[in-house]
């Protein structure tokens, strides 16, 4: 199961990761596109995790609704409308609950890469987000599918994520500012699927530590997490 | 009359556009919000302001929204999943400025969505005709050097990424020092040749890292122009170490 703790504890943990790889993600962008995606995604988290201290949300859906609207307010580029658009769905998906088994997490995580596909009108391979958040969503299912707990399945989706991050290195981009360049996208990682592994970074983090849930702060969640790119 | 909504990353932008188009404007001009900024000083949009802009507008005569660029667009399509009005609010695909004085003028003249819709929509149309065939198409390189005054420089590109938007937004600024028409072009393929004015323009000729580049220049500056252009290509546009 995943409770409303440690999906808090995610939140704050994709937070650090992108506090802490916010140069690296800007460099990606200033590569391919406008160099504003690690400030961007900065100043978004901060907003959410603010908005998460203190926050007196008991349901799932309640709190994904409340961060999706604080990113689509304060980020100000396309990922805030597309993170945005994914924890929103993935709270209405969620439903009223205080707590997901592995299946309903799932379904939850799939409604968000809905949202961000139905958002950016991209897909596989233009790319994008989508490039490290699909192989991470088929590798969390395929694991559930072999009888792997959450904490094992959110790994194998942290290595694919990876892994579908790097591959953007040689694509050349269809979607976002980065499309402007044409063939001269091609050989720089996609910041957008960058962020997107921390993403998931944090949330097998989250799902390996449910002990922690309860006093996880940011502190803490930054102790022992890496840079992931 | 129908409500227009102007959604743009700059709220100074935006203001400025619908000045401009209200200054055009009949006596009864169309109520127009502006959606802009993401706050705080933020260069940047937000769907839920979008959101509470249409709503605050939105008549059963409909709702006409104008976007600038990028997330624009992304942050107006997920305001509409935001706004409760019931009534339709259609985005436009028009150029930005020419799409708001368009539908301004023609809205206050008290027609309807689909007039609106369409008169905006074809306000690129209209600034392409005005400018005839030499709009977009490249002025040929030997015209250019018949003219009087006329300077070339050549200098290959040396920064990794090649000539991508921040080279390309450089040279236009810098071309904003001189008075002389310039063209950027591949030397070894001359008809890729872009007006030195036009970022996109020039990111459309997609210039990669070894290419040779000519600088064609007409005017009082042109000597002056062409060298600073040599000079910023050879730096490597300051992307080099």
């Amino acid at each position: 199961m995943a409770n409303l703790d440690q999906l808090v504890d995610w939140l704050r943990r994709f937070r650090t990761l992108v506090v802490q790889n916010q140069q690296v993600l800007t460099e990606l962008d200033s590569a391919i596109g406008d160099a504003d995606h690690g400030s961007n995604m900065a100043r978004g988290m901060n907003a959410v995790a603010e908005k998460l201290d203190g926050h007196g949300d008991t349901q799932i859906d309640a709190l994904f609704k409340s961060v999706g609207m604080t990113l689509v307010s304060s980020v100000g580029g396309a990922s805030g409308p597309l993170y945005g658009t994914f924890f929103l769905r993935f709270g209405a998906s969620a439903g009223a609950v205080a707590e997901l088994d592995a299946g309903e997490l799932s379904a939850a995580l799939r409604a968000g890469l809905g949202g961000v596909v139905a958002r950016g009108k991209a897909e596989a391979g233009d790319k994008t987000m989508l490039d490290a958040m699909i192989p991470a969503l088929d590798a969390f299912d395929a694991a559930l599918a072999a009888g792997r707990d959450l904490a094992a399945a959110s790994a194998e989706a942290v290595t694919a994520a990876a892994a579908g991050r790097d591959a953007t290195a040689p694509l050349v981009a269809r979607k976002g500012r980065a499309s402007y360049l044409g063939d001269r996208s091609a050989g720089h990682i996609d910041p957008g699927a960058a962020s997107t592994a921390l993403l998931v970074e944090a949330l097998a983090a989250a799902l390996s530590r449910p002990e922690a849930s309860e006093s996880a702060s940011s502190e803490s969640a930054s102790s022992d997490s890496g840079p992931a790119a | 009359m129908i409500g227009i909504v102007v959604v743009s990353h700059s709220p100074a932008l935006a203001e400025a556009a619908v000045a401009l188009a209200l200054q055009m404007a009949g006596a009864s001009p169309p109520p127009v919000v502006v959606a802009a900024g993401a706050g705080d000083g933020v260069i940047g949009t937000d769907a839920a302001r979008v959101a509470a802009a249409i709503d605050e507008i939105a008549t059963e005569e409909g709702v006409l929204v104008f976007m600038d660029l990028g997330s624009a667009v992304l942050s107006a399509e997920m305001a509409l999943e935001f706004a409760e009005t019931p009534h339709e609010v259609r985005l436009s695909a028009a150029p930005f400025v020419e799409g708001i004085v368009a539908a301004v003028v023609l809205a206050g003249a008290g027609a309807g969505l689909d007039e609106v819709d369409r008169e905006a929509s074809g306000a690129m149309a209209a600034k392409a005709a005005q400018l005839g065939d030499a709009g977009g198409t490249p002025v040929p390189i030997d015209e250019r050097r018949a003219d009087a005054g006329a300077a070339v420089a050549e200098a290959v590109i040396v920064n990794d990424v090649g000539l991508h938007a921040r080279p390309a937004s450089l040279i236009v600024a810098r071309m904003g020092d001189f008075d002389a028409e310039v063209t950027v072009s591949d030397a070894d393929d001359p008809r890729r040749t872009a007006s030195a004015r036009s970022m996109l323009a020039l990111m459309g000729l997609a210039l990669a890292k070894g290419t040779r580049l000519r600088f064609s220049a007409s005017g009082a500056d042109a000597a002056a122009a062409v060298e600073a252009l040599r000079a910023l290509t050879a730096e490597g546009y300051g992307e080099l170490g």
